[in-house]
């Protein structure tokens, strides 16, 4: 009996201590943090994203492009949990990156020149797109646009895409 | 000598008589052909909104003190707007206060205040969109979100204004004066405080930015952003959140500025990172966490600078490659420089070093064996922080003569082979 007890305690032990070390996003602390890519201090809620590895330790990032760069261009891939970026109608609400929906938009000013603006909800972002134009995007085609503007082509221009 | 007193008088009064009518012909001459609408509180004309409609493209527009609770005013031809006293115009916490969207537009001597704030829209004291040739002189702008913002233009000069905000937070104020996608712009002598970032350029080409006064800003007092070839000379940054950022841009001339007084974990004077063929040259750097800090940027010319009193003076990463440190002077520094790599991509030569031991005995002023810049302990404290509290302790000084006598953990390259016995002039 006594054997059991322990036993299930310790289960019960182990099961908190696992569903503790989820590693999941952390706050931002808005004018000290850095950007893990640019090295730019952080400060603007609406844009700035973060990246959790396995061990549970974040790494956090002034915008989207610079997640994405990070992405592209980190030694270590294959020790990145999760990635996450804020909703802009409410950048207290974490989106895990694969699943928001991105709107690139010139209107949009993010911190890093590339105009990507994160939606939890397909219909806001669509409405989003509405009043501020651009182009509505994936994760996928998120990524190809910051491979494609900003690391393997680097001509410092504004990047026009206002088509609808 | 007493009789040529009244003779003098007469001779003076004589001429006061002639300079005050002179002046009061030049002065009705002038406000009569210059000034086609004025606008005035007590009327006939008492918004500037009206004087601009009805306004024709190159006529003049005097605006005599008083307080117009005015926003989104629409200039959209080309006008000169003159303020007399400074008259206020309170954008009553909506949208911008003035839009340009005409070339050739000058507007001077106004007091902007309250603009509106979002989070989607740049709301702006002065909002210049697409124009040429925009003049914006002598302005003071209090209370607003972003201050004088160019979006796609071209020349333009941005000269003698002062604007000032309150907002303590990063997140929630603008930049003071923010430049987006243009072309040759003129930043002169204004006085940025309290802003996000006090000067901000992204995809900005050909600028100038001298004289300016870019202190308490929360974040930045300078950034430039995928900004080439562009040049900011006799500046001064004080007390910004982190000091002043350029990032992303090549061909840049840094010249004779000061950077003072950046404090904090995540401080710098400058911040270099993914900069290329640029020059650095004249300036100060005074009391900062770190001087200069270089990520990924290559043959930048560091060449004839003050480092005095700053935690670092300067730490490059060797992501950095084929940068010449030549002729700076090296004050006092805690530490002089911080690499992460034993290798050493980069040249140190003739600097002045304070820290410097060593001897002159043929008396050319150059020091006959060279200086290890980079400290064993600077190296033990960016492994393990908290050893710093160690600094000043005589066993850390042991191991320092040791390590310079025999390096084994110190870049063996990053070497001054000629370094300067007095602080160059």
């Amino acid at each position: 009996m006594r054997g059991l007890f322990k036993t299930v305690l310790m289960l019960t032990a182990s099961v908190l201590l696992l569903m503790a070390c989820e590693p999941k996003p952390q706050p931002i602390q808005f004018g000290s943090d850095q950007c893990e890519y640019c090295r730019m201090m952080i400060t603007e809620p609406q844009f700035a994203s973060q990246v959790v590895n396995k061990q549970g330790r974040t790494f956090p990032f002034d915008s989207i492009e610079c997640m994405v760069a990070h992405d592209l261009t980190t030694d270590n891939p294959d020790n990145i949990h999760s990635h996450w970026v804020p909703d802009f109608t409410n950048s207290d609400v974490w989106l895990q990156a694969q699943e928001a929906h991105y709107l690139h938009s010139e209107t949009l000013r993010s911190p890093m020149g590339l105009y990507l603006s994160a939606y939890g909800v397909y219909q806001v972002a669509e409405e989003y797109h509405n009043e501020y134009l651009g182009t509505l995007l994936e994760w996928n085609e998120v990524r190809d646009l910051v491979r494609q503007e900003w690391l393997s082509n680097r001509d410092n221009q504004p990047h026009n895409h206002n088509s609808h | 000598m007493n009789n040529y007193k009244p003779i003098q008088l007469h001779l003076f009064g004589g001429l006061i008589l002639l300079l005050l009518a002179w002046t009061s012909v030049s002065e009705a001459s002038a406000s009569d052909t210059a000034a086609d609408i004025v606008v005035s509180p007590d009327g006939p004309v008492v918004s500037i909104q009206e004087a601009v409609n009805m306004a024709r493209p190159g006529d003049h527009i005097r605006v005599e003190a008083g307080v117009y609770v005015e926003s989104n005013i629409m200039i959209d031809k080309k006008l000169t707007l003159e303020g007399i006293g400074y008259p206020e115009i309170d954008g009553n916490l909506e949208g911008h206060i003035l839009i340009i969207a005409a070339d050739s537009v000058t507007v001077s001597g106004f007091f902007l205040k309250n603009s509106g704030r979002s989070h989607v829209r740049d709301y702006a004291g002065i909002y210049i969109d697409k124009a040429k040739d925009v003049v914006i002189e002598n302005n003071r702008l209090d209370n607003i979100f972003f201050g004088i913002y160019l979006s796609a233009t071209e020349r333009g000069v941005i000269r003698g204004n002062e604007i000032r905000s309150y907002e303590r937070r990063e997140s929630s104020s603008g930049n003071g004066i923010h430049l987006w996608n243009v072309k040759d712009p003129k930043i002169l002598d204004n006085k940025v405080e309290g802003q996000r970032d006090g000067i901000y350029l992204e995809f900005a080409k050909g600028a100038e930015i001298s004289g300016n006064r870019s202190n308490n800003n929360n974040r930045y007092g300078l950034h430039f952003m995928f900004s080439d070839d562009s040049v900011y000379r006799g500046n001064t940054f004080n007390k910004n959140g982190a000091g002043v950022a350029v990032m992303y841009s090549k061909n840049v001339d840094m010249i004779d500025n000061i950077f003072e007084n950046n404090w904090g974990t995540s401080s710098y004077g400058l911040l270099l990172k993914d900069i290329n063929d640029s020059r650095i040259t004249g300036n100060r750097f005074y009391r900062n966490t770190v001087g200069i800090d270089s990520e990924g940027s290559n043959r930048v010319i560091v060449h004839r600078n003050d480092f005095e009193l700053n935690g670092w003076a300067v730490n490059i990463k060797s992501s950095s490659r084929e940068n010449q440190f030549t002729e700076n002077n090296f004050i006092e520094n805690s530490f002089d420089v911080r690499t992460d790599s034993p290798r050493n991509p980069n040249h140190f030569e003739g600097n002045y070093w304070s820290h410097y031991e060593g001897y002159d005995l043929n008396r050319d002023g150059i020091g006959d064996v060279p200086y290890r810049p980079v400290r064993l302990f600077s190296i033990i404290i960016q492994r393990q922080p908290e050893s710093l509290i160690l600094l000043r302790s005589m066993f850390i000084t042991l191991l320092d003569t040791a390590e310079r006598i025999m390096p084994v953990l110190t870049p063996a390259t990053l070497i001054d082979e000629k370094p300067k016995m007095e602080r160059i002039r």
